[in-house]
């Protein structure tokens, strides 16, 4: 069909001159960096619009209905859909109103199809409230209360009034917080602490024992000395609620609902159809703030996610400490001590395949052998009196920080060997001959030398680490978890606590939030800073490494 | 204590409907959109010194959202209290328990005989069950479906290859359960938990009569996650709590037989008890008979039962329970 002999064999030393010369394969790989560089920046593009532009304060909307209700809120999206009825257009548009005030309506949102929209407006005066609790409420301020009298009625002088006591309920709100965390925190723990001295001695002794009868009386001895300090504080916190409870505003929903609420319950109000550019730059500014420095609230669709960054980031440190030394200890065996033969090889062998094993079969490991082995021992030994509450035989970011260093093990080995084996056997030769023993060495040839390779592979492990999410959710990081793990309190490291993850908080956002319409953008923003901080925890390691390098590699070969 | 375990499912329905029968005249009618008001008869909850400690939760993934904003509310009133949950399926709380991982096991089903032995083997006695709130386990289709209602046993067709309802054929598109134009030759899709979910029991119990799921449900990891993706499937279906519905799908009206009429997935319909699939939300604890709670254990209950821990429920689109129902969990504990 396709010529002579000749016109062919012509054809097919064309095509092998061509893929001598290599032009194909540059195309071919070429091609495959750039479907690659596509996706990633595909994937971080989607990430970052959306996470951006989350936070975006958005225009307050009033749509009248033709059936006659009245709506107010922030559009979320739209879409086109093919309506039933009216047969005169193919596709319609609608929108879904965010309506909040979930505790009159019992609704977060609501879908409006342009065909039932009579009247829509934005009005000057809507305001949107975060609240503490009930998720957002949309209405027009219609008065400010003081001590349940109205000041004004006036939408300016409200929002004047508003801007004028608010700082200071709020701070005042912050006071009581801190009384309650800290004052009556520390009464309850020297109440729980007697209360289990009682329970060891009640173990110890029995219940009839002249022990435990003075161990009781010491007991209720702190439990009465104590009460004069609670009544003193609740009494404080008391005068602040009072106080606090003063200050209030009413506003208008849509409907024509009146709804009284209290300042301290109030995160943030603004006049949103009134906000200059600058006043939305403060909005989103102060809405990252919360974000980011702000313990969640109403199951995790709101408020901050501060004790998931500060799990996540203790847990990679934590599970560093763990994995870099022994990494570190059996790679110098393997490569430095150990004869070669089979059972070097094997190791190897299982040491890689250890790398391929699924990560949740770690967690499951972890749980096993860890919480439910080791820490239900140690419960028994040293926690006894707090039975049947475990302490450490569950979950924690101890036992999370293990179970991920098992995990990333295999990954500091492998770098660390390929590290050691990079230094030329002449340095350890020359070593040698100066009449240094091994471990000299090691120490002073063979490590300073090979520690930018062991870095790359503390800097994977992190990597890696920070990241997964699978394992944690059996040995440790739970949906709720406030305390953090190292705080202010004698013995300021709380290995038995669990902790959230930034990675297990985006699966909880994405698959478990109830009010999922108004997690879903939470979950990319979450996950744009999940990528900063592993970003950001590279940055670190690599430059430690580049100033590593310096300082012991000048000077080489 | 024995009691409030061994009585049937079915048997706990027609109590919850005579039971909040009274209750629910006492609660003033709402127009349909509208929040429910909790039992005003329930007491307001006071903090007490000296709560300090840990509590673990596991279980129920249905239950999640509920105990965190419990967790948040009494974390309010003592803050040192470090409270922990995990909901990763209802099955997950009867090993946690045994284990002794968990001070709480939040379940949206009641614990299976085996599970209920495994504890008494440990213990020597039986775990204690407390009625928390009502959830009606709702049908959700995407929000354009213009589906009326359907009865269970085309439910049971539609998600169970066994048919054990007795429906006489498969139901795998839309068509066949009364839906015409284009709707008529759209395929059903469907989504389901997995397998750990309590949600997943219940509805194999009380829909498919204890038939097996068809192979095609797509097992979703959490109850959000089925609402999400019948939301954005035109022809899907799935079964979820009333607590996660969103503006983008549709709870459909049930009936329990051909012929009588649909009742809509709406509080007043699940406190009569008219809604076929209402269900109590339960958390199981390890009560020791004749011996007091540990007060942080206490406390948490008490919390739970009062009225700000029922406007918690209400705030997660669950059904706050009636003071006669709260005052009998209360008693089981040995509380009240």
């Amino acid at each position: 069909m396709s010529g002579t002999p000749d016109a062919r064999r012509e054809r097919s030393r064309s095509r092998v001159s061509l893929f001598a010369q290599g032009e194909p394969m540059l195309w071919l790989t070429g091609g495959g960096l750039a479907v690659a560089l596509a996706m990633i920046a595909g994937l971080l593009l989607l990430v970052l619009v959306k996470g951006v532009t989350t936070l975006w304060p958005m225009p307050l909307e009033q749509f009248a209905q033709r059936d006659g209700t009245t709506l107010m809120g922030e559009v979320t999206r739209e879409e086109q859909y093919a309506p039933e009825d009216n047969s005169t257009e193919k596709t319609a548009r609608r929108r879904l109103l965010r309506t909040g005030n979930f505790d009159l309506t019992g609704e977060h949102f609501q879908w409006v199809a342009d065909s039932e929209i009579q009247e829509a407006s934005r009005p000057e005066w809507g305001a949107v409230v975060e609240r503490t609790s009930w998720g957002r409420f949309y209405g027009v301020p219609s008065a400010f209360l003081l001590s349940g009298k109205v000041v004004s009625e006036k939408p300016e002088e409200i929002w004047a009034l508003y801007n004028q006591h608010h700082g200071h309920v709020r701070a005042r709100a912050a006071e009581r917080r801190d009384l309650e965390t800290h004052e009556v925190g520390r009464i309850n723990r020297k109440l729980e602490n007697s209360r289990l001295a009682l329970r060891k001695v009640e173990r110890r002794y029995g219940d009839s024992s002249p022990e435990y009868a003075a161990a009781q009386g010491e007991c209720e001895a702190v439990g009465d000395s104590m009460r004069e300090d609670y009544d003193r504080i609740r009494k404080a916190i008391d005068e602040i609620n009072t106080e606090n409870a003063a200050y209030q505003v009413r506003l208008r929903t849509a409907d024509g609902t009146e709804q009284l609420l209290n300042l301290a319950d109030i995160v943030r109000a603004y006049p949103a159809n009134r906000l200059t550019l600058a006043g939305k730059v403060r909005v989103y500014f102060s809405r990252w703030v919360e974000f980011l420095t702000a313990p969640p609230r109403e199951a995790n669709s709101e408020g901050g996610v501060f004790p998931a960054i500060f799990g996540t980031v203790v847990m990679t440190l934590l599970m560093s400490l763990a994995v870099v030394p022994l990494g570190v200890m059996a790679a110098l065996y393997l490569r430095e001590y150990a004869k070669g033969g089979a059972i070097v090889s094997a190791v190897r062998i299982s040491i890689n395949n250890l790398a391929g094993v699924p990560s949740i079969v770690f967690g499951v490991f972890g749980l096993g052998f860890f919480c439910y082995l080791m820490g239900a021992g140690m419960d028994q030994w040293l926690f006894s009196a707090a039975l049947p509450n475990p302490t450490f035989g569950k979950g924690g970011i101890l036992w999370a920080s293990l179970t991920l260093a098992l995990l990333t093990l295999p990954v500091v080995i492998v770098a660390t060997e390929e590290a050691l084996s990079a230094v030329p056997n002449s340095m350890r030769e020359g070593s040698y001959a100066c009449g240094a023993g091994k471990w000299q060495t090691i120490k002073r040839i063979v490590l300073p030398r090979a520690m930018p390779g062991i870095m790359t592979g503390m800097i994977l492990a992190m990597a890696r680490g920070a990241g997964e999410v699978a394992p944690l959710m059996l040995v440790g990081a739970v949906k709720l978890a406030p305390e953090l793990p190292v705080d202010g309190v004698a013995p300021f490291l709380h290995a038995q606590r669990s902790f959230m993850h930034l990675g297990f908080h985006i699966y909880d956002l994405g698959f478990q939030s109830q009010n999922s319409e108004a997690a879903k953008p939470m979950v990319f923003t979450t996950t744009l800073l999940l990528i900063a901080l592993i970003f950001v925890l590279n940055i670190v390691a690599v430059r430690l490494r580049t100033r590593l390098r310096r300082k012991f590699v000048t000077g080489a070969f | 204590m024995k009691r409030w375990n061994e009585i049937s499912m079915n048997r706990t329905a027609c109590r919850l409907g005579a039971c909040i029968a009274m209750v629910a005249l006492t609660l003033a009618v709402k127009p349909a959109q509208a929040q429910v008001k909790v039992d005003p008869r329930l007491p307001e909850y006071t903090p007490v010194e000296g709560i300090s400690g840990t509590i673990k939760s596991v279980g129920s993934d249905t239950l999640n959202n509920l105990m965190t904003l419990w967790a948040e509310g009494f974390r309010a009133m003592y803050p040192n209290v470090q409270i922990e949950i995990e909901g990763k399926g209802s099955s997950t709380a009867p090993p946690a328990l045994i284990e002794g991982t968990a001070t709480f096991g939040p379940m949206s089903r009641a614990m299976k005989n085996q599970e209920l032995d495994d504890f008494e083997k440990k213990y020597g006695y039986k775990p204690t069950a407390l009625k928390t709130s009502i959830d009606m386990l709702a049908v959700y289709v995407n929000k354009d479906n213009p589906v009326k209602g359907m009865t269970l046993s085309e439910v049971d067709a539609i998600f169970s290859k066994s048919r054990k309802k007795g429906h006489k054929e498969d139901i795998t598109t839309w068509g066949q359960v009364g839906l015409e134009g284009d709707w008529a030759s759209l395929p059903i899709s469907l989504y389901g938990r997995n397998a750990a979910s309590g949600t997943y029991g219940y509805f194999k119990e009380h829909v498919l009569g204890k038939g097996d799921y068809k192979d095609s449900v797509k097992e979703q990891p959490g109850s959000s996650a089925v609402v999400q993706g019948v939301a954005s499937d035109k022809g899907g279906i799935g079964y979820s709590g009333i607590g996660y519905k969103t503006a983008d799908v549709k709870a459909v009206a049930l009936a329990r037989e051909a012929g009588e009429e649909f009742v809509a997935a709406v509080p007043e319909n699940a406190y009569t008890g008219e809604y076929p699939l209402a269900r109590y939300l339960l958390i199981y604890v390890n009560a020791k008979p004749n011996t007091d709670l540990d007060p942080l254990q206490r406390e948490f209950i008490r919390y739970v039962f009062s009225r700000q821990g029922q406007q918690d429920v209400v705030k997660d689109g669950y059904f706050p329970v009636p003071a006669e129902v709260a005052n009998a969990s209360l008693e089981a504990v040995g509380l009240n």
